[in-house]
């Protein structure tokens, strides 16, 4: 355990100069942009004079060499301090933070449906190889794996909320309900499941695929064919032999993707009104509202850094070598 | 049955549909509006910025002196319960209601009128200096009597209290500091709203909602009907326009779905599409051109694209029928200001080809006169669709045509500071008066890098400047209407930009919805008498 330990320091700090420079990189990319805060707010307003442009950018500080931006950006970043948001004038770590929860939630459903329904899947499809199951479950996943998730979004509400009234049409709780405790989860689970399996399905299909390829391998290796001539039931040898081992590779993935679905996120949560990171780091870019999001582009650094090192962990968990190596 | 009975049967019906339409035009207290509208607000007040999201609620929260009536935009009392105005139109004498508490139970009182206008407006408003710029002196010789004197008449000066354009902000909302450093924008009561209003904020959740509740204290006795009003923040279009079909929202203001979508809401019973109720706006959308440089400096060259574009196509086929043909730089539906004589601009490619012809620039190898790019507004697939129109149309009569896209921020950037285009599709407001919303984009003193939304064509006309300085300080009457009948023939013959449509801002509304309609900024007026029906 010792070792672990040690592993998961080490990795800790490995972060720091990680997200400095990711920080850094993002600080020169969202500059490159053209256009500032104060253009868009001009813009808003349908008319702006040269001296309230001037007035704006004073106040929000981008009348200053880039250097001198940079270096207070840095200084503040250095003391975890994200600054005020541009536009909406509150602290950008209190609008992350708002706004976190709802993306975490949604992830992390989107991810756990993902890799429980594509391993079954998965599995299913390799211990039937060439049959008519696995030809059903590879067809289908081929196609949710080429269907837009906006698209497919559209149609979930147009089915099963407009027409079949089953769950409602967006948001994360009804207006005002005023429910708390057991029956607000109750509401925030009722309105989840739509952008849950939009989200999740695509990743259903990469999983399903993903685990079917590395069952197939691992059916290949000498110690499966050993435990087929020991008699044991081809359930035992998928479940405990197999399964174990082909799950590298999967996790593997889930740990590059949680940045990917962070991004993708923001598509389902547009279409169904989902009140997380990703509307506003959309709103943010579109509204050059700069230290929003440097804060958030910050924030989704650190979350995916860290979820990269849990998967190293389990990866650690799975395969004893690795920690040792 | 016979003749007598059926006729009082029948005279039974009509009186029992009589008295339940009277019980339907009867306002019903309570329930709560919900509408919906991205992008979400990103202020509270339209100090912070006048974008459409914030005019919408900011202006339940808060209140200006007057209120307005009818798509005339007629002024009545609000804040002040009557006025007067002296005969050389130089002073405006306000009395205030007296009694009206600000939400957080204070007193309202002329030195907050003097305030809002001369330390809020006038600084931060966008649109402050046109309104008040000719303001000599606020005096304040009562708690409710409140003096402007002005150094040359405003002909639009009643105009200028209305609640997004001139809002009442409490003096003691802001801190010294926040006054003295200019940092208004940062203060607290921009988040914890504090005005007059029939609203007051109850919770906003960021991302998913705003909440507004009725104000007991409201000034006015038994209003406003409603309990609640709620923002329901939908980002994408279609699911907007799926939850207003649904019924779970009760409005789509202001455009707020996509024309595609309002199209197919039109045959929906339980709703209404209306485009009435934002006459006061004046939205207006052109072409405009970089003057800067041949071929477009050349008045023959603009004629000619101007006698491409097929302008009532553009209306039906790209934004569905919203909005009507432009006949010059003021909307038809102000009446007061428009040359309603003014006929259709003429759509003639063949014709167009002619001019191209005359002005030097024949057909070359492949068919190409010449080479432009265009830009375009970045507000949505419509704008798109219209860049790529105007392109096919533009390549018809041999204008071979680039498009480019950026975002807003990059947009405003190239446009207004760099200068850096041949032609952009834009969109501009005007106002309840020229002087306000048509002034800014063609006279010569604003040409002028970095100020959006002004003269970037630098188009420069000394008759043109002349008229609007003469029309910006008389009366409304037949020597300023004869001023911007000069002015209207004038633009259009130069055409400094390509005008193409008075573009159509639709409301979509549930039946049950009533008393929203009042006047020529309905969706920017306080709600106060609108009620459900139930």
């Amino acid at each position: 355990m010792g070792g672990a330990l040690r592993f998961a320091v080490v990795r800790l700090l490995q972060i720091i100069p990680v997200v400095m420079a990711i920080g850094a990189l993002n600080f020169v990319l969202l500059n490159m942009a053209p256009g500032d805060v104060a253009d868009v707010l001009a813009g808003q307003m349908g008319h702006a004079t040269p001296e309230l442009m001037a007035q704006l950018r004073r106040e929000f500080g981008l009348d200053r060499p880039y250097y001198e931006q940079f270096a207070i950006y840095l200084g503040k970043l250095a003391v975890l301090d994200l600054g005020t948001s541009h536009l909406q004038q509150l602290p950008v770590i209190d609008l992350i933070l708002d706004r976190l929860p709802a993306t975490l939630i949604l992830m992390v459903t989107a991810i756990g449906i993902a890799i429980a329904v594509g391993l079954l899947l998965g599995v299913a499809a390799a211990r039937r190889q060439g049959g008519w199951l696995d030809g059903v479950i590879s067809v289908v996943a081929l196609i949710v794996y080429a269907t837009p998730a906006f698209w497919l979004g559209l149609m979930l509400i147009v089915a099963f909320s407009i027409h079949l009234d089953l769950v409602p049409s967006g948001g994360m709780s009804r207006i005002g309900a005023g429910t708390a405790g057991f029956a607000y989860a109750l509401e925030v689970a009722h309105h989840l499941i739509l952008p849950a399996i939009t989200l999740g399905l695509f990743y259903v299909a990469i999983y399903t695929r993903l685990m079917r390829a590395s069952m197939l391998e691992i059916y290949r290796l000498e110690f499966i064919t050993t435990a087929r001539a020991k008699g044991l039931s081809e359930g035992r040898i998928a479940w405990t032999h197999a399964f174990r081992n082909a799950l590298l590779p999967v996790v593997t993935l889930a740990g590059v993707q949680i940045g990917h679905i962070l991004g993708g996120s923001i598509l389902v949560e547009t279409v169904f009104a989902w009140p997380g990171l990703g509307r506003l780091v959309f709103d943010a870019l579109l509204q050059r509202d700069l230290s929003l999001l440097l804060g958030i582009l910050f924030v989704s650094s650190v979350v995916v850094v860290l979820a990269s090192l849990v998967v190293d962990l389990v990866y650690g968990l799975l395969d004893p070598r690795i920690v040792q190596k | 049955m016979d003749f007598r009975n059926a006729m009082l049967a029948a005279m039974a019906g009509a009186a029992m549909i009589a008295a339940s339409a009277a019980s339907a035009q009867q306002p019903q207290t309570g329930g709560t509006l919900t509408y919906t509208f991205h992008p979400e607000p990103t202020a509270l007040s339209t100090i912070s910025t006048t974008a459409v999201p914030v005019a919408i609620i900011s202006t339940k929260l808060y209140e200006s002196l007057l209120e307005y009536e009818g798509a005339g935009m007629t002024p009545k009392p609000g804040l002040a319960e009557s006025w007067s105005i002296s005969p050389d139109n130089l002073v405006y004498t306000f009395k205030l209601r007296s009694g009206v508490k600000w939400h957080d139970g204070k007193p309202f009182t002329s030195d907050d009128v003097k305030f809002s206008v001369q330390e809020i407006a006038l600084n931060y408003h966008s649109r402050g200096r046109t309104y008040f710029g000719a303001v000599d002196s606020i005096e304040t010789p009562d708690a409710t009597t409140v003096v402007f004197k002005l150094k040359q008449p405003v002909p639009f000066f009643l105009r200028a209290f209305q609640a997004s354009e001139t809002p009442m902000m409490p003096r003691h909302g802001f801190t010294e500091q926040d006054i003295a450093e200019k940092r208004v924008r940062q203060a607290r009561i921009m988040q914890e709203p504090i005005g007059t209003g029939p609203f007051k904020m109850k919770e906003w959740r960021r991302g998913s909602h705003i909440i507004l509740e009725r104000n007991p204290d409201y000034w006015k006795p038994g209003k406003p009907y409603l309990d609640q009003v709620a923002l329901r923040v939908l980002p994408d279009g279609v699911a907007r326009a799926l939850a207003v079909e649904k019924g779970e929202v009760d409005l789509a203001p202001q455009s707020a779905l996509p024309p595609s979508e309002i199209q197919r809401l039109r045959t929906v019973q339980s709703l209404v599409v209306s485009d009435d109720g934002s006459e006061g706006l004046g939205p207006m959308m052109w072409l405009e051109v970089n003057l800067r440089e041949k071929p477009l400096s050349d008045v023959r060259v603009r004629q000619a694209i101007s006698m491409a574009i097929d302008r009532k196509r553009l209306v039906d086929v790209i934004w569905f029928g919203a909005g009507k043909p432009a006949r010059g730089p003021i909307v038809s539906g102000n009446p007061a200001h428009f040359d309603a004589s003014l006929p259709q601009f003429e759509y003639n490619p063949q014709r167009a080809q002619q001019l191209l012809d005359e002005a030097g620039y024949p057909r070359r190898q492949g068919g190409v006169r010449f080479r432009l790019t265009q830009n375009f507004l970045p507000y949505g697939e419509e704008w798109v669709r219209q860049g790529e129109y105007i392109r096919q149309e533009l390549g018809r009569i041999g204008i071979q045509v680039e498009t480019q896209s950026v975002d807003m921020a990059g947009w405003l950037r190239r446009i207004y500071t760099d200068w850096d285009y041949d032609f952009t599709s834009n969109f501009t407001h005007n106002y309840s008066d020229p002087t306000i919303g048509v002034q800014r984009a063609f006279i010569s003193t604003s040409i002028q890098k970095g100020a959006s939304f002004s003269n970037s064509m630098n188009y420069s006309n000394p008759r043109v400047d002349e008229l609007f300085r003469r029309a910006a300080a008389i009366p409304d009457g037949p020597e300023r209407k004869a001023i911007w009948n000069e002015v209207q023939q004038i633009l259009r013959a130069d055409l400094p930009v390509i005008f193409l449509i008075e573009i159509g801002f639709t409301h979509v509304w549930n039946r049950r919805v009533q008393g929203l309609i009042v006047n020529g900024i309905s969706m920017y007026s306080n709600w106060d008498s609108v009620w459900l029906q139930r």
